[in-house]
């Protein structure tokens, strides 16, 4: 093959190496030899290529591995309560309680409101009268204003939840965001189903239960927060075996 | 590497204290580049999220002698590829595996005989056949093309001459073509 001697050179203008002299002489070669050409558009394309590769996430539970074998030899410490902020631990339990109220009473307005005329018309939305129209759109505007009020509470609670989460070690810490993530995709189904039967009296329910659960599980982590920070740990176990 | 040395240094204090949080404030930064490190250089994701856990074991122990002379993340990169080259010998040893073996004269028949197919190289398809080199040059081919390190820094990471670490990208170059060509 009598490119072969050629390679060496292509390899290194790929590589930006080759000397002026040396590389004038293989330029002459490879405008007359498509072979050696073709090699180094390929050997060039490899190089970008390669050197564009991604950064690959690792896997996700890797760190939790790291993490708690760090914690079985005793090298590391959670640091709980180390960045309070000077919040007393019953202020966050206040805050929480008083959200979950206001939530709740919204859902029990709701359902005193909507579930008499709804349950006594069954799941079918009488459409093309007027009556009916006018009935589909009471029932979601209060469902829009109740699942308002229960979203501002979500949203307030869960800032807080965000901004304390470094009290929890990171398994635990795990554990809740995949729980919340689970609860929100159903929140987001659910809604969708209202949508499409703003009448359906099941749609509904379900919605305002997976509203619930997650407004229960907001409510559990930031008691488990006050308890880590307390330094309460039986009763934070006990949050933790409850939940 | 972004973080400047006083932030690598303040969080290798806050390591050393214990603080698991600083850590892992450490592991999400650098972990995605030692993860593609050794996923690259051990062709499967099993041993190497086995490596990644060891290499940050290693550096939680190893932290004590870190003193900011380099940054952070080129300490913890070193200190991975020696953990990974450390596996990669062991493994051979047990399997009785050759870190080398590219034969010039097969290689070269086989680069001159593939041509790459006139579209962008996928990505999924090169890191298959990445995983496909013998170790020794697939271990200069992603220093040099994919991490952009110098021969100077793969040779004395290695612990091979400049020149022969140049030979291995090179023979992994042809390597590659004959493998992606063949489409």
């Amino acid at each position: 093959m009598s490119c072969e001697r050629q390679i060496e050179r292509i390899q290194e203008l790929v590589d930006g190496t080759l000397g002026a002299i040396r590389r004038s002489e293989l330029e002459q070669h490879l405008a007359r030899c498509p072979e050696c050409r073709a090699l180094k558009d390929d050997l060039e394309r490899i190089r970008d290529a390669a050197a564009a590769l991604p950064v690959m996430p690792p896997p996700d539970g890797a760190w939790l591995q790291i993490a708690g074998r760090l914690r079985q030899e005793g090298r590391v410490r959670d640091l709980a309560g180390a960045s309070g902020g000077g919040v007393r631990p019953y202020v966050w339990l206040a805050i929480a309680a008083s959200l979950v109220l206001a939530a709740g009473l919204s859902i029990a307005v709701l359902v005193r409101s909507t579930s008499g005329p709804a349950s006594g018309s069954g799941d079918s939305a009488s459409s093309g009268n007027a009556k009916g129209t006018a009935t589909v759109e009471a029932v979601q505007n209060e469902v829009d204003a109740a699942q308002e009020q229960f979203e501002k509470a979500i949203t307030k609670m869960d800032d807080l939840r965000k901004g304390n989460m470094t009290a929890l070690d990171p398994q635990t810490s795990d554990v809740i965001e995949k729980n919340l993530g689970i609860i929100d995709r159903a929140i987001a189904e659910n809604r969708a189903a209202v949508k499409a039967q703003p009448a359906s009296v099941a749609a509904r329910e379900t919605l305002f239960e997976a509203l619930r659960q997650k407004v229960s599980l907001l409510q559990d982590t930031i008691s488990l927060i006050n308890e880590m920070r307390k330094g309460n740990n039986a009763a934070a176990a006990q949050l933790v075996n409850k939940s | 590497m972004s973080t400047s040395k006083e932030t690598d240094l303040a969080l290798v204090a806050r390591c050393r204290e214990g603080d698991l949080g600083a850590f892992e404030e450490l592991y999400r930064v650098h972990a995605g580049r030692l993860y593609s490190l050794a996923f690259r250089m051990l062709g499967n994701p099993a041993d190497a999220e086995d490596q990644l856990q060891e290499i940050f074991l290693s550096a939680h122990r190893k932290l004590e002698s870190y003193r900011g002379d380099a940054a952070l993340g080129t300490w913890l990169y070193r200190l991975a590829m020696n953990q990974i080259l450390d596996y990669v010998r062991s493994r051979a040893a047990r399997t009785g595996q050759l870190t080398d073996g590219l034969d010039d004269a097969s290689v070269l028949a086989d680069a001159w005989g593939h041509r790459l197919a006139d579209r962008a190289i996928d990505r999924i398809d090169l890191e298959r056949a990445l995983a496909e080199l013998p170790e020794g040059c697939r271990a200069a081919f992603v220093l040099h093309d994919v991490d952009g390190l110098e021969h100077k820094e793969i040779a004395q990471m290695l612990g091979i001459a400049e020149g022969t670490s140049k030979s291995q990208v090179h023979k992994a170059r042809l390597k590659l073509r004959g493998l992606l060509g063949r489409g």
